[in-house]
C-alpha cells in the first residue's frame, strides 16, 4: 500500500499522469504535504462506511432528519 | 475616547441619537487605519471616496454611518477579491457581493478591505501576497487565518466590525488569536452571493467577527437579514468530549476553557455532561478534502503550470498536490460528512452546546507557525483544523468566544457549537459567559490598542 515514504514515486507519477510540472520547491512541499495527509487518507479509506445509509437531499442548514 | 472606540451597537446608537457625526467617525477610522495600520497590515485596501460615497446613500438602517471591514475575499462593485493572491484560481471581478449589499442595506459604510491568508489556505495568516497580517497582541505572532485581516483590524479598533469567511475555521482562528468573538453561522443563513464558489463550496459561510457577542449578533442580523434575537441560555446543558480537541491542548489554554466552561454552567444554571462523539480525526480530515476537491474546478494542468511567479511556495506545490488526491477518499468525506451529521443530530438531543478550545495554543510565531501540545510539537494548521472542522462539515454554527491570556498575554478562546439554525443560542450563550467573567476578556485591550497614538 502506499505510504510516506514511497512519495518519491507516487507523487513524480501522479504529475506526470497529469502533465503537471514540479520544480524542486514544488516537489519538496508536495512531499510534506504527502507525509502529513496520507496516512490520514489511508485510514480514511479502511473505513468501511457500506452499511452507512445515504441522507436524500441533503440539506447542510438544517439536522438530517428535520427535512 | 474616541467614538471609535465604542462597541459597534454603541456607535450605531450615538450616530441614531444624534449624539455622533458619521462623517466624523469615517474620518477617525480612515486616519487610526492610517496610525495603525502599518505594524499590523489588517487592512490592504482603503478608499475614502467609495466609503464617503456609502456614508452619503446610508439608508436609515441598523448600522447607520458604521464603518466595517470586508475580507479580500468579497467582490465590491468598485474592486474585485484577490482572495490574498497574487492569482486566484477562479475568476474574479468587481460586483455587489451578498455581504456587501447586506451592509449596505443596513447602512454600514465600507473603509477598506482586509487582508487574508492566500488562497484562504491556512489557519494562520502568515502568506499573502500583500504580507502578512499581523497579531495586535504581538506583532510577531500570527493573526490567525485565513481572516487575518478582519481579526486584525478589530482587534487594533480600526473598527468595530468586520466581516469574514470560514471554511474550515476561518473566522474562528482569527477570532481565538485576537481575542474576539466570531461567529461561523449555519450553513447558508449568511449572505453568500457573489463568493467566487457560491454554490461550489458546501463549507464557505460568511459571518461577523467583533469584540463581543452583542455586537456579533448585531452585525450577523445585517448578514443574515434577519434579526438574530437575544434570549437567555437558562439551564445550558453544556456538552464536552474527552477527546484530543480538548486534552490535547497547551495546559494554560485547557485550565482557561474548563473554568470558562464552568462558569458558563454556573451562570445559566445549567450543567456539563460528558458526552461521546468518534471520529473526530476522520471528521477533520474529511473538511479538509472536501473544501480542496470543491475547488478544483478552475484547476487545470496548463494554468497549474504557468502560476503566477507571486504565489508562495506553499500554495504553489499544495495547489498541485491536491490534484492527486483520490476521488475515493472524496467519497468516503461525504460518508463522514453523514456519519457526522447523524451523531450530531443525536448528540444534540442531549445537550444544548458542544464545547472544547477553540484553538489548543495561542497565536504562534509568524516564522514559524508550530505549536507545543501535550502529543509534541505541530503545525498550527495540523493543531487548528482538529476542532474547527466539523462545523463546516455538518453545517452547524460555532462561536469563538476569548476566555483568558495565556502567559505570553496572548488570547485565550473557548468555541461553543450547537445544532443547525441555533445561532442565536450560541450568541445567548456567548453572552452569559461574558456576564459570568465580568466582561473581562471581551474589554481586554492589546497593547497597539492601549497605545493612543501621537496627535489622537
Amino acid at each position: 500500500m502506499e505510504g510516506p515514504d514511497r512519495a518519491e514515486q507516487f507523487i513524480p507519477a501522479g504529475l506526470a499522469a497529469l502533465g503537471i510540472e514540479a520544480d524542486e520547491t514544488d516537489l519538496a512541499v508536495m512531499n510534506a504535504a504527502h507525509a502529513m495527509f496520507w496516512p490520514s487518507i489511508r485510514d480514511l479509506l479502511a473505513m468501511d462506511l457500506g452499511q452507512l445509509e445515504p441522507e436524500p437531499d441533503q440539506d447542510l442548514s438544517r439536522a438530517p432528519d428535520q427535512r | 475616547m474616541s467614538a471609535l472606540d465604542l462597541s459597534l451597537r454603541a456607535q450605531a446608537a450615538a450616530i441614531a441619537a444624534g449624539e455622533a457625526d458619521p462623517a466624523e467617525l469615517l474620518d477617525a477610522a480612515l486616519e487610526r487605519i492610517e496610525q495603525r495600520n502599518p505594524a499590523i497590515n489588517a487592512v490592504v485596501e482603503a478608499f475614502p471616496e467609495h466609503s464617503r460615497a456609502m456614508l452619503e446613500a446610508a439608508p436609515d438602517g441598523p448600522l447607520r454611518g458604521v464603518p466595517v471591514v470586508i475580507k479580500d475575499e468579497w467582490p465590491l462593485p468598485w474592486r474585485a477579491q484577490r482572495f490574498g493572491a497574487a492569482e486566484m484560481m477562479a475568476a474574479t471581478a468587481p460586483g455587489e457581493s451578498g455581504p456587501y449589499l447586506a451592509l449596505r442595506d443596513a447602512g454600514a459604510v465600507i473603509v477598506g478591505v482586509a487582508n487574508m491568508h492566500e488562497l484562504g489556505a491556512s489557519s494562520t495568516g502568515n502568506a499573502s501576497v500583500y504580507g502578512p497580517a499581523r497579531n495586535p497582541w504581538d506583532s510577531e505572532r500570527c493573526p490567525g487565518g485565513s481572516s487575518s485581516g478582519p481579526g486584525a483590524a478589530v482587534a487594533a479598533r480600526l473598527v468595530a466590525g468586520s466581516v469574514g469567511a470560514d471554511g474550515i475555521g476561518s473566522i474562528r482562528f482569527p477570532a481565538a488569536y485576537c481575542g474576539l468573538t466570531g461567529l461561523k453561522p449555519t450553513f447558508g443563513r449568511a449572505a453568500m452571493a457573489g463568493h467566487h464558489m457560491d454554490g461550489v463550496s458546501t463549507t464557505i459561510v460568511s459571518g461577523p467577527l467583533t469584540t463581543d457577542a452583542a455586537d456579533c449578533r448585531l452585525l450577523g442580523s445585517a448578514l443574515f437579514r434577519e434579526e438574530l434575537s437575544g434570549g437567555e441560555a437558562g439551564g445550558l446543558r453544556i456538552g464536552v468530549i474527552r477527546d484530543a480537541v480538548s486534552e490535547d491542548v497547551a495546559p494554560e489554554v485547557r485550565e482557561a476553557c474548563e473554568a470558562a466552561i464552568e462558569a458558563l454552567r454556573s451562570e445559566t444554571g445549567g450543567e456539563v455532561r460528558e458526552v461521546e462523539l468518534a471520529d473526530l480525526d476522520a471528521a477533520a480530515l474529511a473538511t479538509v478534502l472536501i473544501a480542496n476537491v470543491e475547488s478544483l474546478g478552475d484547476s487545470t494542468a496548463g494554468r497549474l503550470n504557468n502560476l503566477d511567479p507571486e504565489i508562495g511556495p506553499i500554495n504553489r506545490g499544495f495547489l498541485k498536490y491536491r490534484m492527486l488526491l483520490p476521488a475515493a477518499a472524496g467519497v468516503k468525506s461525504h460518508g463522514i460528512r453523514t456519519l457526522m451529521r447523524r451523531r450530531l443530530a443525536d448528540l444534540f438531543e442531549q445537550v444544548d452546546v458542544l464545547a472544547w478550545p477553540t484553538v489548543p495554543a495561542v497565536a504562534p510565531p509568524l516564522e514559524a507557525p508550530l505549536v507545543e501540545l501535550p502529543s509534541g510539537t505541530l503545525t498550527a494548521d495540523q493543531a487548528n483544523v482538529r476542532g474547527a472542522g466539523l462545523a463546516n462539515l455538518t453545517g452547524i454554527p460555532a462561536i469563538s468566544v476569548p476566555v483568558g491570556l495565556g502567559a505570553g498575554k496572548l488570547p485565550i478562546a473557548l468555541q461553543l457549537q450547537a445544532a443547525w439554525g441555533r445561532d442565536e443560542l450560541l450568541l445567548d450563550a456567548a453572552e452569559a459567559l461574558e456576564r459570568a467573567n465580568g466582561r473581562r476578556w471581551v474589554e481586554a485591550l492589546p497593547p497597539l490598542a492601549e497605545a493612543e497614538p501621537a496627535g489622537a
